[in-house]
C-alpha cells in the first residue's frame, strides 16, 4: 500500500522530469555551431539522432498538410520592417511524414519535437539543409521567446 | 416465434409510422454522412490538387485570390506583372525552376493558361505527373512564331468532346486565331484537368492588347528554389518590391483549411441538433406505439410472456427501425455526396473520393443503433410495467 502511494505520488513528478528532459536548442545555438564548408561543431552534432525540442515560426514550404515545412527563427509574414530574413543558418528543415494538425497561423510560435539532424546533407524533394528534425510533433508554444545570436535562454 | 419475428410483425403492422420513422432516421444520418464526406472531400481535394511549387509570384493584391486563381483556377485571375519579373528570376542563383502562367478566356468554362513546357516537367521533386493519353506537348515557341497549339486537361477534352487536330475558338473575336488541339493529358486529379494549355507565344499572339506591349504579360511566376531556405528571403524580396507579391501556396491553403475548420464546427453542432431531433422522433413514435397496444402487451403478458421479453421486443423494434435508417442513410449519404461533388466540380471545386467509405460509417451505424435502442428504453420500460389486470379491464 505503501509503495502504491510512493508511485502514484511521485510517477507524475517522474514523468514531467522526464519531458523536461527534452534538450532545447536555440537559433541562436545553430547559428554559432557552423563552421567552415557547412561542418557543425561537435557539441551540435552531439545532439544527432536524439529527441530535442526547437521553437521557431512556421514557414509552410512544403505540401499543405505540413509534412515538410521550415522552422525559422523569422516569421515569413508580417515583420518585414523589422528582420530581415534568414538563410539556412537559422532555418530548421522539419519532415512529419503523417502530417501535422495545427491551426496554422504565420505570426506565432510553434515548439517543435522530434529527431535531430545537424550537418549537410541534400533531399531528393526539398534540397540541400544543415539541421533537421524528424518524425516532428508540433504544439504552439504559448508565450515563447524566440532566441537571437548572443542571447541565451539562461 | 422469435423476439425479432416478433418485433417486424408489430412493425409490419403499423408499416407507415414504421416505415416514416426509418425515413427520419435515413434521412438525418445521409445528412451526417453527407456533410463529412463533403467536408473531408473538399479539404483533400485542395490538399492533393494544390501545386508542387514553393511560390507563387504575382502582382499585388489578395494572396488567396493569386493562389485560387493561378493553382485552382476557382478566382477571376489577379493583374498582370511583367514578363520581365521571369527573367530576373530565371537569372536569380537561388532560383531552380521558375515557370510563367498566363490566364486567359475560357472555352466553354474550360480556362485557358498559358505557360512553358516546363510546367509538364517531370521534375525528381515532383509528386505531380503530366503524361499524354494521346498527342503531343507543345514546344517553347519565340514570342513573334506562335502555333496556336493546344494541350487540352483529361476533363476538358471529354466534356467538350474535342479531339487531336480539332480547331476550335469561343468569340467572335478569336475566330482570327483558333486553337488547334495537339494533345490530350491523361488525369491528373488537379485543376489542370480542367484547363486548356497553349504556349505563352500564342497567349500573347491571341491577345490584341498583349500583341502590342513591348514588355509581354504574365499573370504569375512558379517558382522552386535551390534551397528551401532561400524562400524567406526571396519571398521577402518579392513582397517588398512594389510591382509583385509572393506567396507560399501552402500557407493560403492552410488559411483556408483553418476557416473550412470553423465551418465543420458549425456544421457540427448543426449535426448534433439533428441527431437529437430524430433521437427525439423515433422516442415519441415508439413510445406512442406502446401506449397504443398497452392491452396487446397485457394480452401476451397474460398469455405467459415475461416482462424481459416485452421490454425486449419494444427495443428489438426501435433498434430495427434504427438498422433500416441507419443503412438507407449510409447508402443515401453517399449518394448524396456523390451528387454534391459533381456539382461542385461542374463549378471548378476540387471533391476527392467522395464515396470513400471509412472508419466513420461503422461508428455512425453502431451510434445509430445505440441511440435507437436509447430512443426505445423508455417505452420499454413502460412496455415492461404494463399491469395486465389494468390493461385487460374490459372496454366501456
Amino acid at each position: 500500500m505503501l509503495t502504491l502511494s510512493l508511485w502514484a505520488a511521485i510517477g507524475p513528478l517522474g514523468f514531467v522530469a522526464q519531458a523536461d528532459e527534452t534538450p532545447r536548442l536555440t537559433f541562436a545555438q545553430l547559428v554559432d555551431s557552423i563552421r567552415a564548408n557547412f561542418g557543425v561543431t561537435q557539441a551540435i552534432s552531439s545532439y544527432n539522432g536524439r529527441e530535442v525540442e526547437i521553437q521557431g515560426f512556421i514557414i509552410p514550404a512544403g505540401p499543405p498538410d505540413l509534412s515538410f515545412f521550415l522552422l525559422s527563427r523569422v516569421s515569413a509574414l508580417g515583420n518585414y520592417c523589422c528582420e530581415v530574413p534568414v538563410g539556412q543558418d537559422e532555418t530548421v528543415y522539419v519532415f512529419a511524414p503523417k502530417g501535422v494538425t495545427i491551426a496554422y497561423d504565420p505570426l506565432r510560435v510553434y515548439k517543435v519535437h522530434g529527431l535531430f539532424e545537424a550537418g549537410m546533407l541534400s533531399d531528393p524533394a526539398y534540397g540541400p539543409s544543415l539541421f533537421r528534425i524528424r518524425n516532428a510533433r508540433v504544439v504552439e508554444a504559448v508565450g515563447a521567446k524566440i532566441f537571437k545570436v548572443g542571447e541565451t535562454g539562461k | 416465434m422469435t423476439t425479432l419475428t416478433v418485433a417486424v410483425k408489430y412493425l409490419r403492422g403499423r408499416a407507415v409510422a414504421s416505415a416514416l420513422t426509418a425515413l427520419s432516421v435515413a434521412l438525418g444520418v445521409s445528412l451526417i454522412i453527407a456533410s463529412v464526406l463533403l467536408a473531408r472531400g473538399i479539404k483533400d481535394g485542395f490538399v492533393e490538387g494544390t501545386t508542387d511549387y514553393s511560390l507563387v509570384i504575382g502582382a499585388k493584391g489578395s494572396p488567396a485570390q493569386l493562389v485560387l486563381s493561378v493553382v485552382f483556377r476557382m478566382d477571376v485571375a489577379t493583374p498582370n506583372i511583367l514578363v520581365r519579373t521571369l527573367r530576373y528570376l530565371e537569372r536569380d542563383p537561388r532560383v531552380e525552376v521558375a515557370v510563367p502562367v498566363a490566364l486567359g478566356d475560357a472555352y466553354q468554362g474550360f480556362r485557358y493558361v498559358a505557360t512553358s513546357p516546363a510546367y509538364f516537367a517531370p521534375f525528381p521533386w515532383r509528386r505531380k505527373t503530366f503524361s499524354l493519353s494521346e498527342g503531343r506537348f507543345f514546344d517553347d515557341e519565340a514570342p513573334d512564331r506562335p502555333t496556336y497549339g493546344a494541350l487540352l486537361g483529361s476533363e476538358a477534352a471529354h466534356r467538350s468532346g474535342l479531339r487531336v487536330g480539332d480547331r476550335f475558338y469561343e468569340g467572335e473575336e478569336m475566330a482570327e486565331y483558333p486553337l488547334t488541339v495537339i494533345g490530350i493529358l491523361r488525369p491528373t486529379r488537379s485543376a489542370d484537368d480542367r484547363a486548356i494549355f497553349f504556349s505563352l507565344a500564342s497567349f500573347w499572339g491571341m491577345n490584341e492588347v498583349a500583341r502590342k506591349m513591348h514588355v509581354k504579360p504574365l499573370t504569375a511566376v512558379l517558382l522552386r528554389a535551390r534551397r528551401m531556405s532561400d524562400l524567406p528571403s526571396l519571398n521577402r524580396e518579392l513582397n517588398v518590391s512594389t510591382e509583385t507579391q509572393a506567396v507560399f501556396p501552402s500557407a493560403v491553403l492552410l488559411t483556408i483549411l483553418n476557416l473550412l475548420g470553423v465551418v465543420e464546427e458549425a456544421l457540427a453542432a448543426i449535426l448534433a441538433i439533428v441527431a437529437v431531433v430524430v433521437l427525439l422522433y423515433v422516442f415519441v413514435s415508439m413510445y406512442g406505439a406502446t401506449l397504443e397496444r398497452q392491452r396487446e402487451i397485457a394480452t401476451m403478458r397474460a398469455l405467459g410472456a415475461r416482462r424481459a421479453t416485452i421490454m425486449r421486443i419494444v427495443l428489438m423494434e426501435s433498434s430495427t427501425l434504427a438498422v433500416i435508417g441507419g443503412i438507407a442513410g449510409v447508402v443515401g449519404g453517399h449518394g448524396v455526396a456523390g451528387f454534391g461533388a459533381s456539382v461542385l466540380a461542374a463549378r471548378g471545386v476540387l471533391v476527392r473520393n467522395p464515396f470513400a467509405f471509412s472508419t466513420l460509417e461503422p461508428i455512425v451505424l453502431v451510434s445509430v443503433v445505440l441511440l435507437g435502442a436509447l430512443a426505445g428504453l423508455v417505452p420499454a420500460l413502460l412496455a415492461y410495467r404494463t399491469e395486465v389486470a389494468e390493461n385487460l379491464a374490459p372496454l366501456s
